[in-house]
């Protein structure tokens, strides 16, 4: 099975590299949406249906944990696991992501197969 | 902060993200000399806030950071824009900065605000002493400041943006 993806970043560089180490990585997607904050998302989520949304926290317009509230607090968006990509590794902003929906967070820098293995863990895709 | 720990801390995170998000392997560490003209490099300030607040100032010269932005977008260093390469250099500062503030803050937390690109040449109040870091790539030099425990106001700071 092939997978749909939102990738939320502000940096168009960002959102390229994700792209690609996600090719780079063997994880199987089929369509990747882009959007850079988390108004533009919600916009592609009112057209396009995602199996997972990977978000930057800092980001102007709306900001992840704005994003990630409002698709919690959606009936038909909220079974979309997000998971957040983030340089901040503290234990306070990943427990605050958490709280806020999220069921995967990356911290960069992250290898490739650290992003497939998060990915398939939170779609639930068996090993192997 | 402890110096020492900062210095670490910079040296490890410099080391890792070129490693895991750029593909990049350092040379060794280079001499901090102030011999690159300035228009010779691209510099890349950013503040942060937390417990201690402070700088990071990333230097890259011309190639290198061409390289690096090739490595990071998966392109032809031949095809790439001055747009991409800006952006990615950013993005290297921003990536760089919250590493190290992870492993050093002993705050609950930090916020990082946004990579300015800056003019070459200019000249600019409260010059980053603190501790720093160079390294020594194939096509160039990457050298990072960073300066913890004073306030510097990022709007005296002009933008290339």
């Amino acid at each position: 099975m092939a997978y749909r993806v939102l990738i939320v970043d502000d940096s168009p560089a960002m959102r390229t590299f994700v792209r690609r180490v996600i090719a780079m990585s063997g994880f199987e997607m089929s369509d990747c949406f882009e959007a850079a904050n988390g108004l533009e998302a919600l916009e592609v989520l009112r057209t396009e249906w995602v199996d997972a949304i990977l978000t930057d926290i800092n980001m102007p317009g709306m900001d992840g944990q704005e994003f990630l509230r409002r698709v919690s607090q959606d009936e038909l968006l909220r079974s979309i696991p997000a998971i957040v990509i983030s340089t901040d590794a503290t234990a306070h902003r990943i427990e605050s992501m958490t709280s806020l929906g999220a069921r995967g967070y990356v911290t960069k820098p992250f290898l490739p197969e650290t992003l497939r293995d998060e990915l398939e863990r939170t779609l639930g895709v068996p090993c192997g | 902060m402890d110096e020492n720990a900062l210095r670490l801390a910079l040296r490890k995170s410099v080391d890792e993200v070129l490693e895991k998000m750029f593909f990049a392997e350092t040379l060794g560490e280079a001499p901090e000399t102030g011999e690159v003209p300035p228009a010779e490099e691209l510099s890349v300030e950013l503040f942060f806030e937390g417990e201690p607040p402070g700088a990071m100032c990333l230097r890259l010269t011309v190639a290198a950071a061409h390289e690096i932005a090739a490595d990071f977008l998966g392109v032809d260093a031949g095809s790439i824009s001055d747009t991409q390469v800006s952006e990615v250099v950013c993005e290297l500062a921003n990536m760089v900065c919250g590493s190290v503030l992870s492993r050093a803050e002993s705050a609950a937390t930090f916020h990082l605000g946004v990579p300015r690109l800056i003019h070459p040449g200019v000249a600019r109040e409260n010059a980053f002493s603190n501790v720093s870091y160079c390294v020594q790539l194939s096509l160039g030099r990457l050298a990072v400041n960073i300066v913890t425990g004073t306030t510097i106001c990022p709007r005296s700071v002009p933008s290339a943006y």
